[in-house]
C-alpha cells in the first residue's frame, strides 16, 4: 500500500471536515476522492499531503510515518486546482524549481525539464512566463513541476476544476494516459462523478465527513453501497419506492401485466437520449425514465400519452 | 460638462497647492544661477547636515523594510490574538504628530530623567542629542509606509504559491526568497522609496531629540530652518531643492520601474 491512512480526524471549530477515516490507497493507482463541495474531500488531501495537520490519526507514506513531517519533507506532487504557478518565473524554471531546490546538477536538471516539457507538451513554451499560458497549459505546467520531484505520490486538488467543460474533458483523457506512462500513485479529488468514473482505477466517495463506499466505478455504478452513492453517481427516480436508474425503467405503449401506468409530462432530449417525465397515479413526484431517442420514435411519445412502466 | 469642471477644478487645486509652491523653491534657488547650490556644496556644516540625514534616513529604511516585511508576513499569514490591535497601532506613526513622537522618546531615552536614558547612559551609548536619536526618531515616524504597501499585496497574491512551493521541499526561509519576495518586490520598493523621501524631510521628531548642533546633530531640514531664521532665505530654499530633488527623483524611478514591471506582467 502506498498510502494508509488511520483514525483521521479533523474539525474546524464546530464544524467536522473529517470523522474517523480509514483509507489505503494502493501503489500505482489512480483513485479519486469523490463527494459534494464541502463533504472533507480537500481536507483528506491536504491532510495527506502535510498542507493541513489532523486533529488525531495517522498518516503513512510508502511505509513511511509521515504524520508529524512537514509537507516539504513528505516528497508529495501536489496539484492546485487554481495552478499555483509560480508567476515572476518562466514555465522551464517553474518545472526545475523542486530540482534546484535539491541542488540537482545544472546539466540535469535541463535534461530533466525538457523531458518532462515534451511530456505535458510544453515544449516549445519552456520560455514564457505563466501569465502568457492559458489555463489548460498551466495545469499541466503544474503538473509537470510536481512530477520533476518524482514524488513517491502525486495529490491533485480539483485539478481541472478552474477549466471549461471541453478542455477539462481533453486534460482528464490526458491524465489518464499519462498515468499509464508514469505509473505514479495519484490521487485526486473531483465532484464530478463522470470524471471520477472515466479516469479512475478506484473512487473513494467521501460526504460529510466520513467515507460511503470505496470499489471500482463499476462496483460503485452497478452495485452502490447506499442510496447516497447512487443517486451521487448518476441520475436516479424513485419508483414503486425503490431509487433506480432512469435508464433502468421499461416504457411501453400497451398495458403488459406487471407494470405500472402513468402520462408522460414532459419530454426533454439530451443528446441521443430522451428523458420522460411520467406522472403516475398515487406517487407525488413524476417518475423519470430515459429511452433512446429512436425508441421514442418509433413508439409514438408525447406529452400527454399514456405509457406504461416497469423496473429492470 | 461635469466630468470637465471636476477636471478643472482638481488641476487648479493641485497647482495651487503643490506645484506652484514647489516650482517657487525651484526659482528661489535659481534666482542667482548656480551661486546659492555651489554654496551648500562648498559649506562644511551644511555638507554634514545633509550626510546626517542620508545616513539617519538610510538606517531608518533598512529597519523599517526589514521590520516592515516581517509584521507584514505576520499580519496576513498568521493569525494570532491580538491581531488587529497590533494593525491599528500600526497606523499610529502617521496620526500623531511627530513632536509628540520626539517628546516621547525623551521621556523614554532622556540621558537625566528618562526610563531607560541613565542606564544606557552609564553603558556609553547615547541615544538623545545623538545620531541614535535621530534614527530612532525617524524609523518611528516612517514605520508603517513599507507595511502599507506590502500588507495589500500579499492579501492578493494569497499563499497558494508559498504551499506549491513548501510541496516542493523549499523550507520557509528558500520559501521567502525565491517565491514571497519576488512576488511583493514592487511594493517593498515602493514602499522603501516612500521610506526614506519621508525620513530625509523628518522635521519635528528630529528636532527635539536631535539637540540641533550645527555639524554634529543637525539634519538637512533642521538646517533649512536655521538658514530661513537667520535671514538667508536663498540658502533655505537651495537646501529645500536639494531635499525636494531626491524625493522627486526616488518617486520618479519608482514609477518608471512599476509602468515597466505592469508592461511584462499583463
Amino acid at each position: 500500500m502506498s498510502i494508509e491512512v488511520t483514525g483521521v480526524n479533523k474539525r474546524f471549530g464546530d464544524f467536522v471536515a473529517l470523522e474517523n477515516i480509514d483509507l489505503s490507497i494502493p501503489t500505482g493507482q489512480l483513485t479519486a476522492l469523490l463527494g459534494p463541495s464541502g463533504g472533507g474531500k480537500t481536507t483528506l488531501l491536504r491532510i495527506i499531503a502535510g498542507l493541513e495537520s489532523a486533529d488525531s490519526g495517522t498518516v503513512v507514506i510508502e511505509g513511511q510515518d509521515a504524520t508529524g513531517l512537514p509537507v516539504q519533507k513528505r516528497n508529495v506532487g501536489f496539484v492546485f486546482q487554481h495552478y499555483a504557478a509560480f508567476k515572476h518565473l518562466s514555465v522551464a524554471r517553474n518545472v526545475a524549481f523542486g530540482l534546484e531546490i535539491r541542488k540537482r546538477p545544472k546539466a540535469e536538471i535541463k535534461k530533466k525539464v525538457d523531458e518532462l516539457l515534451e511530456l505535458v507538451h510544453l515544449g516549445q513554451f519552456a520560455g514564457r512566463l505563466p501569465s502568457q499560458l492559458s489555463g489548460g497549459q498551466r495545469q499541466r505546467m503544474a503538473l509537470a513541476r510536481a512530477l520533476a520531484i518524482e514524488p513517491s505520490v502525486l495529490l491533485l486538488d480539483e485539478p481541472f476544476g478552474a477549466l471549461d467543460a471541453k478542455v477539462r474533458k481533453e486534460l482528464r483523457e490526458w491524465l489518464r494516459r499519462l498515468h499509464d506512462e508514469v505509473h505514479v500513485t495519484t490521487v485526486f479529488v473531483t465532484h464530478d462523478q463522470e470524471e471520477a468514473l472515466e479516469v479512475a482505477d478506484s473512487i473513494v466517495v467521501i460526504n460529510q465527513g466520513r467515507i460511503e463506499q470505496i470499489g471500482s466505478p463499476d462496483d460503485l455504478y452497478d452495485r452502490p453501497a447506499n442510496d447516497f452513492v447512487q443517486s451521487f453517481l448518476g441520475p436516479v427516480t424513485t419508483f414503486n419506492g425503490r431509487v433506480v436508474r432512469p435508464h433502468d425503467i421499461d416504457v411501453t405503449t400497451h398495458e403488459v401485466p406487471g407494470t405500472t401506468a402513468g402520462s408522460v409530462d414532459r419530454l426533454t432530449r439530451i443528446g441521443l437520449e430522451v428523458r420522460l417525465d411520467v406522472s403516475v397515479a398515487g406517487s407525488d413526484a413524476p417518475i423519470t425514465a430515459v429511452v433512446t431517442r429512436a425508441e421514442a420514435l418509433s413508439l409514438g411519445i408525447e406529452p400527454g400519452s399514456k405509457v406504461w412502466l416497469r423496473a429492470v | 460638462m461635469a466630468k470637465y469642471l471636476l477636471r478643472t477644478f482638481a488641476i487648479a487645486y493641485l497647482f495651487l497647492l503643490v506645484a506652484w509652491p514647489v516650482s517657487l523653491v525651484v526659482t528661489h534657488t535659481f534666482a542667482n544661477g548656480f551661486d546659492a547650490l555651489h554654496a551648500i556644496f562648498t559649506n562644511a556644516d551644511l555638507l554634514s547636515a545633509l550626510r546626517l540625514s542620508a545616513i539617519a534616513a538610510f538606517i531608518a529604511t533598512v529597519i523599517n523594510t526589514v521590520f516592515g516585511v516581517s509584521v507584514s508576513l505576520l499580519l496576513v499569514r498568521t493569525r494570532f490574538p491580538g491581531q488587529r490591535i497590533l494593525g491599528a497601532l500600526l497606523d499610529l506613526p502617521l496620526s500623531v504628530s511627530p513632536i509628540v513622537v520626539g517628546l516621547a522618546l525623551v521621556l523614554v531615552y532622556g540621558p537625566l530623567n528618562g526610563w531607560f536614558g541613565p542606564a544606557l547612559e552609564a553603558q556609553g551609548i547615547h541615544v538623545i542629542y545623538a545620531t541614535l536619536g535621530i534614527v530612532l526618531a525617524t524609523s518611528f515616524v516612517s514605520l508603517p509606509l513599507v507595511i502599507r504597501e506590502v500588507v495589500p499585496v500579499l492579501r492578493e497574491v494569497g499563499d497558494d504559491q508559498e504551499q506549491a512551493a513548501r510541496s516542493l521541499g523549499a523550507n520557509e526561509w528558500q520559501t521567502f526568497w525565491r517565491i514571497t519576495l519576488p512576488s511583493i518586490r514592487w511594493a517593498v520598493v515602493y514602499g522603501v522609496v516612500l521610506t526614506l523621501a519621508r525620513s530625509l524631510g523628518e522635521f519635528g521628531a528630529v528636532k527635539v531629540v536631535s539637540g540641533n548642533v550645527s555639524g554634529e546633530t543637525r539634519t538637512a531640514p533642521l538646517a533649512v530652518e536655521e538658514a530661513y531664521l537667520n535671514f538667508n532665505q536663498e540658502g533655505a530654499y537651495a537646501l529645500a531643492f536639494v531635499l525636494a530633488s531626491v524625493s522627486v527623483i526616488c518617486i520618479a524611478i519608482v514609477a518608471v520601474l512599476r509602468h515597466r514591471s505592469g508592461k511584462v506582467h499583463s
